[in-house]
């Protein structure tokens, strides 16, 4: 944190999240550009499109004071701007290089926006690196040590100005980090600032790690960090013979700034006292790193700056952005509840009405009619809006799967299909761990190496296809990929080797199943990739939380399909009311197979259970009057209606009073109020107002068996 | 969380609080009126499985699910009767709206600190840690209850405990 962000107020903090929304924003597409970029490089239109991104992230941290996040923003934006001008010619390594580049910008974004850890030495690195790169190819004056990285630009700044010369008086700031054992070699600092002190004016702040410990430091050992500015005419090299005996050239950084950038740079200054004496800054030397994070950002304009009205200039969005608008999810939420309350007064109305005369209420009844339609439409449309195109997860695969397959020795190419599919966010942000479990899956295990695919005779490039599409009021994901398929002989034989239930004669439906159990996994070698064998399990469990379902087709050689089959929101679900004495329960539709009036003959019982005979089948009866200790109207399985539950391949039979009616709800938690309710998955309210409470089926099954 | 009581001690006796008082039974009662969010009749509730007795079921207050508790079978005071005359306290504690059964809400009294005296022991049905004092006023007593010690204890059981 920096202390410009201290000072801010509630109000900024929400503009800061605006920011991280769009740094994040520019990040993605960054990112995205950069990993479909054609091997002979980017096209005018592309460079200015990164140079963009680039650009609007440094002018965003600068604005709200994250100047630590200028630093790598700056060197890259300079780097792209030779580009260009064509002054620095593409070559492919730099696509890694710039990818790089956005992690260590996406990690000090999370470090502001999370409080996440910042590695302050991939900050340095990048930097140096990138620098290089514009060294490399440009006129510019290289400078031999790589933490002077800054050094450089400013010079740059320096002579592209031509404000200072080489004699007018220089501002340098020093950064110095000294051996631990500094003091036992017996060197006295005072001598040294005094040297200093003759050269021109001198500050010095002193910074201490935040670890220090005053009851237990050892006064022989230095743990401080120097930070000084200096007015002198002198140059680096007359300031770097006075630190001669005391310093190695890496423990003390020079950045030479002319005094013409100094006004703008007061609040750089003050901050680096804060950042020098922060104490949440997790790293040994205080000092460490050079005075990049708060010196970048001083810099300067530069002249393209000045061209911002240029063609092609930042500051210029798709319009896809400009058509759309930033809402907080809560809002929504606040809407799509408010809406779900007029649908129940729709509904009480409805009631009220029907019993009314229709001949001579005639226009009433129009009227409810209409106003049924319209607050379905209006429910359609809130509902919509939380709703995501699944491009967003889509979209992080191509640079996962760029990586993965060059460390795999692969080739592999992505396809995706129905990017706009929509999906609630909810959804979409529990659905991405999943996807990304399968396709390091496909990558690791199902693709294979070039050699073997050409023996295969196949193409030597493997294909990963993500596809998405809405299948009625369900939203289905398929990850398809060419590879070598699932080994029905391995899967059984690593079951067994695992003591998980298994036999030869199991359908290979049944067998792809197995892969779901907790701890498989077929890889002969568990690599950093996938083999660990806690994947497909969490893949299940992680699907079934969102009421999902997965499914898996196979055949050796030829591939696999991996479906996954989501509803489409979490806020309404499809159910059944029934009746259990005098109250009403919902039943979600998606586990309900059939229901049924048992004939006297098909009911049986095991050890004084209830079971009933359905198509071959002995399936177990649950009384929910029993369950939830109520009084039923029905308490024989053979007066009262069965409905048959099947959640992953669990089956039972619940018995209830009555079926009253096939409802859309919306789910209200109970928890908000109350605690949670064993046996139910929240509550919703009916038609008349009263509250009925959701089943959730996985947990019925859990309570029967604890009775 | 400021209770009545801690009002009333911060600014010495001047300022007084108000309570909103009710019956149980043949008791009067006093809770926080700061804590009070509305009164309403008693309707028909949802029963809720495998809940204690005195947890009546839960309601639907304006497409809020809300959970009714009924102090008389927690108390074990007056008889519970459900008619027309019932009432139903909504209260917010700690951030949650809990319905509260009474047999009747009385009136809103402001009492100052000194009027306040602390309950004897009594190893009764309702802990004396839930009573924040015993209030006088007009020659009745009023129990005064810590609703939001009450609500959040572990034998309401009307909150998670791991909250």
């Amino acid at each position: 944190m920096t202390q410009s962000e201290q000072n801010n107020n509630i109000d900024l903090n929400q503009f800061n999240q605006v920011f991280f929304e769009e740094c994040a924003e520019h990040l993605a597409e960054m990112e995205q550009i950069l990993v479909s970029l054609p091997d002979e490089g980017p096209d005018e239109e592309q460079l200015n499109a990164i140079f963009r991104a680039a650009h609007s992230i440094k002018g965003g941290a600068g604005i709200f004071g994250f100047k630590d996040m200028t630093v790598v923003t700056h060197v890259l934006e300079s780097l792209l701007d030779r580009m260009r001008n064509h002054e620095i010619h593409f070559s492919t390594a730099m696509v890694d290089l710039f990818l790089e580049a956005g992690d260590v910008i996406s990690m000090q974004l999370a470090g502001h926006r999370d409080g996440a850890f910042v590695r302050q030495e991939a900050i340095e690195q990048i930097s140096a690196k990138l620098q290089q790169v514009i060294d490399a190819g440009s006129v510019v004056t290289p400078v031999g040590s790589a933490s002077a990285a800054m050094t450089a630009v400013s010079e740059e700044i320096a002579l592209s100005e031509t404000v200072a010369s080489e004699h007018s008086c220089q501002r340098y700031e020093l950064v110095f980090t000294p051996d631990p054992d500094i003091f036992r070699r017996g060197i006295r600092l005072e001598n040294l600032f005094a040297e200093l002190e003759e050269l021109g004016e001198l500050t010095v702040t002193v910074g201490l790690p935040a670890t220090t410990d005053f009851n237990t430091i050892d006064p022989e050992i230095c743990v401080c960090s120097w930070r000084m500015t200096l007015f002198t005419t002198a140059s680096e090299a007359d300031i770097r013979d006075i630190f001669e005996f005391v310093a190695d050239v890496d423990q003390l950084q020079v950045l030479t700034t002319s005094e013409n950038a100094l006004e703008n740079r007061d609040s750089a200054d003050s901050e680096l006292i804060a950042k020098v004496t922060l104490p949440e800054i997790p790293r040994p030397e205080v000092a460490g790193e050079p005075g990049a994070d708060t010196f970048g950002n001083a810099i300067g304009r530069r002249s393209y700056d000045k061209n911002e009205l240029a063609p092609g200039a930042y500051g210029r969005r798709t319009s896809e952005a400009e058509s759309s608008i930033r809402v907080g999810v809560t809002k929504v939420d606040q809407l799509i509840n408010q809406v779900g309350e007029l649908v129940i007064t729709q509904l009480m109305l409805a009631q009220t009405a029907a019993v009314l005369d229709p001949v001579l209420h005639e226009n009433l009844h129009r009227s409810l009619l209409q106003l049924e339609r319209n607050t379905r439409d209006l429910q359609q449309s809130v509902m919509s809006i939380r709703l995501v195109p699944i491009s967003i997860v889509f979209s992080r695969f191509p640079r996962m799967v760029r990586e993965l397959a060059a460390k795999l020795g692969k080739q592999v190419e992505l396809k995706t299909v129905g990017d706009s599919t929509e999906l609630d966010k909810g959804l979409i942000e529990k659905i991405t761990d999943p996807l990304t479990h399968l396709v390091r899956n496909c990558m690791d295990h199902a693709l294979e190496i070039p050699e073997t695919r050409i023996a295969s005779g196949k193409e030597p490039c493997g294909t990963i296809t993500l596809r998405a599409s809405q299948v009625g009021g369900r939203i289905v994901i398929d990850v398809i990929d060419d590879g070598a398929g699932l080994n029905r002989a391995k899967i059984l034989a690593k079951a067994a080797e695992r003591g998980i239930p298994a036999s030869d004669n199991m359908s290979d439906e049944e067998v792809w199943q197995l892969i779901f159990a907790p701890g498989f996994s077929t890889a002969e070698c568990v690599t950093d990739i996938s083999g660990r064998g806690v994947g497909m399990d969490v893949v299940l469990r992680n699907v079934q939380s969102m009421s999902g379902r997965v499914n898996i087709a196979s055949e050796p050689g030829k591939g696999t399909r991996v479906t996954i089959s989501l509803p489409l929101t979490l806020a309404i679900l499809d159910g059944l009311s029934v009746a259990v004495g005098p109250e009403k329960f919902i039943i979600p539709l998606n586990s309900i197979v059939e229901s049924l009036q048992p004939a006297p003959e098909s009911l049986k019982t095991v050890n004084g259970r209830n079971v009933v005979h359905v198509r071959g089948e002995y399936i177990p009866i649950i009384a929910l009057y029993e369950l939830f200790n109520m009084d039923a109207l029905v308490k024989e399985p053979g007066k009262g209606i069965l409905i048959l539950i099947d959640v992953e391949g669990e089956k039972a039979a619940l018995l209830v009073d009555a079926l009253l009616d096939e409802h859309q709800v919306v789910i209200k938690s109970i928890e908000t109020n109350y605690r949670k309710v064993e046996g139910t998955a929240g509550a919703t309210i009916l038609g008349d107002g009263r509250v009925a409470l959701i089943l959730d089926v996985n947990s019925l099954f859990r309570m029967r068996k604890q009775k | 969380m400021q209770t009545g009581q801690e009002r009333t001690d911060k600014n010495g006796t001047g300022v007084a609080s108000e309570y909103l008082t009710f019956t149980l039974g043949s008791e009067e009662y006093g809770i926080d009126i700061l804590k009070v969010q509305e009164i309403r009749g008693y309707d028909t509730v949802t029963h809720i499985a495998n809940a204690p007795e005195f947890i009546k079921g839960v309601i639907n207050l304006r497409g809020v699910i809300v959970p009714i508790v009924d102090m008389r079978i927690k108390f074990k005071v007056g008889v519970p009767t459900y008619n027309e005359f019932t009432v139903v306290i909504i209260m917010n504690v700690l951030g949650r709206v809990i319905g509260m059964v009474v047999d009747g809400v009385s009136d809103v009294v402001a009492l100052s600190g000194d009027q306040i005296k602390p309950a004897p022991e009594m190893g009764a049905a309702l802990d004396t840690d839930y009573i924040t004092g015993l209030g006088t006023l007009n020659e009745q007593m009023l129990i005064l209850v810590d609703i939001e010690k009450l609500m959040s204890s572990e034998e309401m059981q009307v909150m998670e405990q791991a909250n």
